[in-house]
């Protein structure tokens, strides 16, 4: 070894520096452990549902006025209730980008871990970032990918199933937009790439480990509240230049706002109760798996927000249109409309209640993830606490009581909401609003919930191994 | 020291310039302070071990003097550069090529072979896969782990992947090596085989070591030890009784 050798090591040009990072991160991923291939597995199925739902949004879109071909779905028909059909699909993302978020989280401790040696062994923090990005992006991209073969395989069978029939089921006559399909496909995967670099954006990541900035950057706030107001601004400018468009999209406009404005109060209710309750129980608990929970839930108030925001929309969204769905379709009964309407508002509603099914499976499943990434990431502490003579039983009850006690506040508060969206609603018709239904929305998201909690269980008898304890 | 197992092929005769200082460092973490006017120097081709208890200070030094923790007060010097107002990213360019660092444990990558994490800091400094293959070989051949280049971290010793980790820190020929506790989660004869090996790796190259550790047996294949209390150097006779002090009480 000479020691004249750090010259040889002049910093490389930028084409050689992504090359290197590309590599590097194929690497990564060829080596990545069975943990690691779970997370990058859960990613890409987000990705897969991300896909599937904006490929379908995108069909039902294409659908061109005065289509001379009729569906069984009245909601495909008319061009009035389209764009809000197009608008349901497109909030099927919000649970899906929750669930992504959630699943990109398993094994961060791990992941941080590897930052941290990869500046150890000489990259930059670009570098670093860069990596991280483009293992999310080709994940994602495999996922993208499948979702489009996939989308296309069901298309498929479901217009040779359909073919000859007068009234189809599905708009697979509606032929595919090649452009705008492969844009959704590789939009997907940038998006994530995209928002997996700015979420590193808030952390230093040195040789020594990850660190997340406390503060956040200044004026952020103003210049997001800028950029809003100039898309706000142009998008009132573009309606407001079609007459037609104005009430069009002010309904669609006015569902998606609200659905924001509800998920960001959603993440704050969710965080807010857990620490309410945290800071509560701690002092009062009579039994140890009451103290553990209120210990964590004190602790790291926040952990289970983002899960929990999305099962409170879909609480809230459940609760609305059970209420209204039931008001609407004693209605049209009481009435005696043509069988056509009948038929017309049942298979809107059903197809409503498909897409809200939906988003609540997507936010259990993610709630599952969620636990599920809690215990792998806690489990040295809690092998310790087990070998320290605290027992199974009371462990896998502290476990349940972490996600049933800020819960329970959280859904009874989105079941009010959601109560309240109903009565608005249903005001005008006058008459005794039926709540049985209504009601039963918030329990059955409870009781999902905690069974999705259940679910992790079995990972919790693996995390007390005592091996675990070697854990690092 | 004297019956120190390397000691012989240390630097000798008059005290050259160093090719490290650290000068009246100081460092706090909140309300601790960790480093408390700390001033060391290395100069080229010299092990110094910085001993201390727990908690005094020893880490942050090694930190600071990296260029991996800017301190709060004081200075680094390199090669006579001053080092701690260096941007982040030309301290970490610095890491990549004149320095190599190796903590106690979780430094290398676990998806990625022996072969591959030792080739890393050449890959990123823009070297052909290939040629940085065979240089990661020839340094896993120096430190007797060549027979474990496909394997992945978590298929190795704890021994043996801290020799791996060596291989890493000295493959781009650094001119300072830092080692933090660098045998503190190793057997007796681990620990032997891998100082022996950096010892011996880093004479052959003329590599400077700052070494840091809590291990009066690790010390001794110093060259020179200095003894760090509450975050400020000790005086050498006071270091001196204090080492022969830990030496008694261990016998």
């Amino acid at each position: 070894m000479s020691t004249e050798a750090p010259t040889a090591l002049a910093p490389p040009g930028p084409a050689r520096v992504l090359l290197t990072d590309a590599r590097l991160a194929t690497d990564l991923l060829r080596g990545a452990g069975r943990r690691e291939w779970w997370r990058l597995g859960l990613v890409a199925f987000g990705a897969f549902l991300a896909t599937c739902f904006a490929l379908a949004a995108g069909t039902v879109a294409a659908i061109p006025d005065g289509h001379p071909v009729r569906y069984t779905n009245g909601l495909l028909n008319g061009s009035g209730v389209r764009p809000g059909l197009v608008l349901a699909l497109v909030l099927l993302l919000v649970p899906v980008l929750a669930f992504v978020g959630q699943a990109t989280r398993i094994g961060a401790v791990h992941r941080e871990r590897r930052f941290a040696a990869l500046r150890l062994a000489g990259a930059t923090t670009r570098q670093v970032r860069t990596v991280a990005a483009l293992e999310a992006g080709v994940t994602c991209l495999f996922g993208s990918f499948a979702g489009l073969v996939g989308f296309l395989a069901a298309r498929a069978v479901a217009d040779s199933v359909q073919r000859g029939r007068s009234t189809p089921v599905l708009p697979t006559d509606i032929p595919v937009f090649w452009p705008g399909f492969i844009l959704v496909t590789l939009a997907v995967p940038l998006l994530a790439t995209a928002t997996g670099a700015l979420a590193l954006r808030r952390v230093a990541i040195s040789p020594l480990g990850v660190f997340r900035r406390t503060r956040p950057p200044r004026n952020l706030g103003l210049y997001g509240l800028v950029a809003l107001l100039l898309v706000l601004g142009s998008a009132l400018a573009f309606v407001g230049s079609k007459p037609g468009l104005l009430m069009a999209a002010a309904v669609p406009a006015l569902a998606a706002g609200a659905v924001i404005l509800i998920g960001a109060g959603a993440v704050s209710a969710a965080g807010a109760s857990a620490r309410f309750l945290g800071n509560r129980l701690v002092g009062r608990a009579q039994s140890p798996a009451l103290l553990i929970a209120a210990g964590r839930l004190q602790a790291d108030p926040w952990a289970g927000a983002r899960v929990h925001a999305t099962v409170i929309l879909v609480t809230v969204v459940g609760v609305g249109f059970t209420g209204i769905r039931r008001i609407i379709l004693d209605e049209v009964n009481t009435r005696q409309y043509a069988a056509s309407d009948t038929g017309f508002y049942e298979s809107g509603f059903a197809a409503v209640g498909l897409t809200v099914l939906v988003a609540l499976a997507v936010a259990v499943l993610g709630l599952a993830v969620g636990t599920a990434e809690s215990l792998i990431t806690r489990r040295r502490a809690l092998a310790a606490q087990f070998a320290a003579g605290v027992p199974r039983s009371v462990l896998r009850r502290a476990l349940l009581l972490e996600t049933a006690l800020p819960l329970a506040p959280a859904v009874l508060l989105a079941g009010l909401g959601g109560l309240l969206i109903y009565g608005a609603y249903t005001a005008p018709f006058g008459s005794e609003l039926p709540l049985l239904q209504p009601l039963l929305v918030p329990v059955v998201v409870y009781a999902a919930c905690l069974l999705a909690a259940a679910a992790s269980l079995p990972l919790l008898g693996r995390a007390l191994r005592p091996a675990e304890l070697r854990h690092e | 020291m004297n019956n120190s197992p390397s000691r012989t092929p240390g630097p000798t005769g008059p005290r050259r310039a160093p090719i490290l200082a650290a000068h009246a460092l100081s460092k706090s973490y909140g309300a601790t302070e960790a480093l408390r006017g700390a001033s060391v120097e290395l100069t080229a081709g010299e092990i110094l071990a910085l001993t201390g208890a727990s908690g005094s200070g020893k880490s942050t030094l090694l930190h600071c003097m990296a260029g991996i923790v800017e301190p709060d007060a004081g200075a680094v010097t390199y090669e006579g550069r001053r080092l701690d107002g260096l941007p982040e990213h030309a301290r970490t360019l610095l890491r990549r090529t004149d320095f190599g660092v190796v903590f106690q444990f979780g430094q290398l990558i676990p998806e990625l072979t022996a072969r591959d994490n030792v080739a890393l800091p050449l890959l990123l400094a823009g070297v052909r896969r290939q040629a940085a293959e065979q240089r990661a070989d020839a340094c896993l051949e120096r430190f007797g782990v060549r027979g474990q280049a496909a394997s992945r971290p978590g298929e190795l010793s704890g021994g043996q992947a801290q020799r791996v980790a060596m291989a890493r820190a000295l493959v781009t020929e650094p001119k300072v090596i830092f080692a933090d506790e660098p045998t503190g989660a190793l057997d007796s004869l681990a620990s032997e085989q891998v100082l022996t090996a950096l010892v011996h790796t880093a004479r052959e190259a003329g590599t400077a070591v700052l070494v840091v550790t809590h291990d009066a047996q690790v010390a001794a294949y110093a060259d020179r030890e200095v003894q760090l209390r509450d975050g400020a150097l000790v005086p050498e006779p006071a270091a001196a009784t204090a080492t022969a002090r830990v030496a008694g009480d261990e016998h």
